[in-house]
């Protein structure tokens, strides 16, 4: 009976998925073609909302379907780990001014915005929002509310330290009417487009991210300081954020039940979302979405196996995935496996600034990262931790990234005993009378690895790793520590070898910190990282191959082109991979999904990724239930 | 009676404070802060927050202050019933805490009542059948239900109810009823949903309430005043009932307001694994996010709770046992 269900469905969606691009796209812009959800209807009809016309903007995003056209109604039962877990639904919201593409080769396109426009140069960039766009309360959404955030968020000490990096050459905002936005920066900006307006391009803050490029001012000047003498910093961090009830937003829902501590959270759909299907129903289709609390990762799968969750990627354990393979005929559901865009599930990072200047030198040595890198039997990590399920590769991209390179996936990632141990005997490094290698001075020589051990797999693959070393020759500790003195000494360039799963691999340009040293968190070298972020006046002067790619991220930030963009991208990767400044071992173990078979437009083919807010690019407003959740 | 009550309230207060101190201290010992967790919480799930932003924040919480600033802050605000602020829920620690505390004390006295029904009656009928294959099985049993931990007999009924009988076992009731108002039918589910955690808890101090019970109840039934009551020929029944279970409960009562804390900390990795809203999976969260106020809090209340059950312990036994006064 059930297969002959989802048979039906499934030739129920392949007709539909021929019949429905066919259709000619005018009809969704045709004024009189608008549909709306039926709860909406009954308002309409009461007087409580007006009609879904004057709701929906002149020109509404036509999100075409991954799979078919649906239809409205439905609670989607998700569960979500406490309020740190924001992006449980930050991930499903995903509504920035502009776009990452579904096909993550194509270029970024458009969101709020209908459209945008370069000068010549590069230094001046005109956004030009949908006319007639309305946040979740109705009052018109304008330039005003980036220009709020601009000068009351962005650049208020009290609330952001810094103004973000893609918006520090930005040095005016023209506004030139409610709907058009010229910014002007001091010099060719690469970074607006994938970086300010994707990226970043969301409401501010964004959970605990704290970024964004708009924010509603209707609502918040009351509480700014700035625009009410009687408010206060506090009230105003408190109201700004995203678990307000009472906050308009722009997004496909909006949460509209939230206690602290509450064990269930709600979000409705919103009446004034701009986005409709190719057949002019507004979206999203699902009417509300459901926040099951869940403090443990266990028992969110407990839910999902008991087939009580409808679409969730978040926190489903690859370890569970055979159970849930089990039950998946009996409670409804099927399973889907997206490789992640982790380019390295457990990862090395050979601090090439560490302050003992024996270490220093010896960490900078190609050979020495190369030794180390031949010791690690790839595979072997794959069956042990990973289930066979991901693979054997070093520190680069993943395929699915415009920046990936096919020659560059095993590079210096074979198993290789005997040529680690030339290499190091090449360096001097000589074993003594314990069989471990001694500095060629005969100093001792101790590695200590240091791990959170957070992420399933982790904390095995860095025990193998130090067996390996050390049978090599290397002496080599591990130690576990809490993350947040993890987090911490890594940042202070305080450990020799860091470790951490790194994800990112998708567009890693927009944040390369496990490229080479951009920041405090890229521990393979976390004090140049500070000296390239602080522009030289803090840290240590790099070394020559390390500023090779530092010089090519400058030119970069300022590079409009996005194919020259590409161009550069790759160039750093290839530096960063044939460095070995991070050192892979298993990546791209792929994210299980549970999806009940009712639960439709879900797409097979995605690459998961934080920073394309997996499942964000798939357009969670269109998902719907096949039997409009009844 | 009531002087004495006044004055074991007005003792807790003291009490109270050095605990929240003591508490306080004990949360702040190991390094970093909520900023530098948050940091690296953020890190681990794709995102992060700079070292200045994060700078910015701490001295918007005012968690760059000594910490004996802080706890004066923090203290200062309880006589108002302000306890402090959740920097993760970004609300008021007690509105975030209320309903949880609720929940927990209905189920902390569920569990006594369980471990009360369960613990007396065996424990009499082990005693008066010492040996037999009833009093064998039971006892075997209850040292079963002694060296099983809590949150694994949780976890065992999670995957029994939920995978094995498909039943909706997490949380305090069922998918259909939230959100929903109150019914028959929704108050049903909720007393369906409340036992099994309550009946976890209790079991693992059943085991030694009922070992107690029947220890007390058989060295009872060797004194001089049973052989004398059954002497004068009263049944066996009222033998045992009025007088050999009324000397031997006493210990029970008082080890019972003993097992509170353990019912307390149990609670917690119950409550975590069973997704139930008790004060544990937020007391947990806390700590790991290191949220001092929210933990600190809970801290205060548990032990508060603690310092009431034997409160009323002491009572109860003061009123089944005549030759017990307080003055």
């Amino acid at each position: 009976m059930a297969k002959r269900v989802s048979l039906t469905l499934i030739t129920l969606v392949l007709v539909a998925a021929f019949v429905f691009p066919s259709l000619p796209r005018v009809s969704a812009q045709d004024g009189d073609g608008w549909g709306e959800a039926p709860m909406l209807a009954e308002k309409v009809a009461a007087g409580e909302l007006p009609p879904v016309e004057e709701r929906l903007p002149d020109n509404p995003r036509v999100v075409d379907p991954v799979d078919s056209v649906g239809v409205y109604g439905g609670i989607w039962n998700r569960a979500w780990r406490g309020v740190n877990d924001f992006h449980a639904f930050g991930r499903i919201i995903y509504d920035p001014v502009l776009r990452w593409p579904r096909d993550p080769a194509d270029p970024v396109q458009p969101g709020l915005a209908e459209r945008w426009e370069w000068n010549e140069d590069g230094t001046e960039l005109t956004l030009y929002f949908r006319a007639g766009l309305k946040w979740s309360d109705g009052v018109p959404f304008t330039v005003d509310d980036v220009l709020f955030w601009w000068e009351a968020i962005e650049n208020d000490e009290n609330i952001t330290a810094a103004v973000h990096t893609e918006w520090q050459t930005l040095e005016e905002l023209v506004k030139v009417d409610d709907s058009t936005l010229t910014l002007r920066f001091s010099q060719p900006n690469g970074l607006a487009e994938a970086v300010g307006l994707a990226f970043h391009g969301n409401q501010w803050p964004l959970g605990f991210e704290r970024f964004g490029f708009y924010a509603p001012k209707h609502y918040l000047e009351q509480y700014h300081p700035a625009y009410n003498e009687e408010a206060t910093y506090d009230l105003f961090q408190e109201k700004v954020f995203d678990y307000n009830v009472e906050r308009p937003v722009m997004t496909a829902w909006k949460i509209t039940q939230y206690d602290p501590g509450a064990t269930l959270m709600i979000a409705e759909r919103n009446p004034y979302y701009w986005a409709v299907d190719v057949e002019g129903k507004q979206l999203p289709y699902i009417d509300y979405v459901y926040f099951h609390l869940v403090e443990d990762v266990a028992g969110v799968n407990a839910m999902g196996i008991a087939g009580e969750l409808d679409m969730q990627a978040r926190s489903i354990d690859l370890a569970q995935y055979p159970v849930y393979i089990d039950n998946s005929e009996s409670n409804d559901y099927h399973m889907l496996l997206w490789p992640q865009a982790t380019a390295s599930n457990a990862t090395l990072f050979i601090n090439q600034s560490y302050p003992d200047a024996k270490y220093r030198e010896l960490f900078q040595n190609f050979d020495f990262r190369r030794a180390l890198s031949l010791a690690i039997d790839r595979d072997a990590v794959n069956e042990i931790v990973f289930l066979g399920q991901g693979a054997a590769r070093t520190e680069t991209v993943v395929p699915a990234s415009p920046y990936y390179q096919p020659e560059l996936e095993a590079l210096n990632a074979e198993y290789d005993t005997a040529a680690a141990e030339a290499l190091l005997d090449e360096l001097g490094l000589t074993r003594g009378s314990d069989g471990f290698r001694t500095f060629p001075d005969g100093s001792e020589l101790l590695i200590v690895m240091e791990s959170t051990g957070l992420l399933a797999g982790e904390m095995d693959t860095y025990e193998l790793v130090t067996e390996w070393w050390n049978a090599i020759g290397v002496k080599t500790e591990l130690v576990q520590e809490t993350r947040e003195i993890f987090w911490d000494r890594a940042g202070a360039n305080e450990i020799m070898v860091a470790t951490w799963a790194t994800d990112r691999g998708l567009v890693p340009m927009v944040d390369p910190i496990y490229q080479f040293p951009f920041d405090e968190r890229s521990w393979m070298g976390p004090a140049y990282g500070v000296w390239y972020k602080s522009g030289g006046e803090l840290g240590e002067e790099p070394p020559a191959h390390l500023k090779a790619a530092m010089d090519l991220y400058d030119e970069y930030k300022i590079t409009n082109d996005p194919e020259r963009q590409v161009e550069i991208g790759k160039e750093i990767v290839k530096l960063s991979t044939e460095g070995l400044w991070a050192m892979g071992t298993v990546g791209l173990v792929p994210n299980p999904v549970v999806v009940k078979d009712n639960f439709m437009n879900v797409g097979e083919e995605h690459t998961a990724d934080w920073i394309i807010m997996t499942p964000g690019t798939l357009d969670p407003a269109h998902f719907y239930f096949a039997d409009g959740g009844e | 009676m009531l002087n004495y009550i006044l004055r074991r309230v007005v003792m807790m207060i003291p009490m109270l404070l050095v605990i929240s101190f003591i508490s306080f201290v004990i949360i702040q010992l190991p390094p970093g802060d909520f900023l530098n967790t948050m940091q690296a919480v953020q890190g681990a799930s794709g995102g992060g927050m700079t070292n200045e932003q994060a700078e910015l924040l701490r001295k918007q919480y005012g968690l760059d202050e000594p910490m004996l600033v802080q706890y004066v802050k923090w203290m200062s605000g309880f006589p108002r019933g302000d306890f402090g602020y959740s920097f993760e829920w970004n609300s008021s620690v007690w509105d975030l805490i209320d309903e949880r505390i609720g929940y927990t004390i209905l189920l902390g006295f569920c569990s006594l009542l369980v471990m009360f029904v369960l613990a007396i009656p065996i424990g009499i009928y082990s005693a008066t059948h010492q040996y037999s294959i009833g009093d064998t099985i039971l006892s075997a049993l209850a040292f079963l239900g002694l060296s099983i931990p809590g949150f694994l007999l949780a976890l065992i009924w999670v995957y029994i109810g939920a995978i094995v009988l498909g039943l909706d076992v997490l949380g305090d009731q069922s998918k259909e009823f939230l959100n929903q108002p109150w019914s028959a039918a929704k108050a049903w589910d909720y007393f369906l949903h409340l036992w099994p955690p309550a009946i976890i808890l209790g079991l693992a101090s059943t085991a030694q309430l009922m070992r107690i019970m029947r220890n007390g109840m058989l060295e009872s039934m060797t004194e001089q005043y049973i052989t004398t009551a059954r002497a004068k020929g009263l049944k066996e029944r009222t033998v045992i009932n009025r007088y050999a279970v009324r000397a031997a409960i006493n210990p029970v009562i008082s080890v019972m307001a003993m097992e509170v804390p353990k019912i307390i900390s149990s609670s917690i990795l119950i409550g975590v694994v069973m997704s139930i809203p008790t004060t544990g999976p937020t007391f947990l969260s806390a700590l790991r996010s290191q949220d001092m106020y929210v933990a600190g809090t809970l801290l205060m209340v548990m032990s508060a709770m603690l310092l009431v059950a034997n409160l009323i312990a002491d009572l109860v036994l003061g009123w089944i046992d005549p030759r017990i006064v307080y003055t």
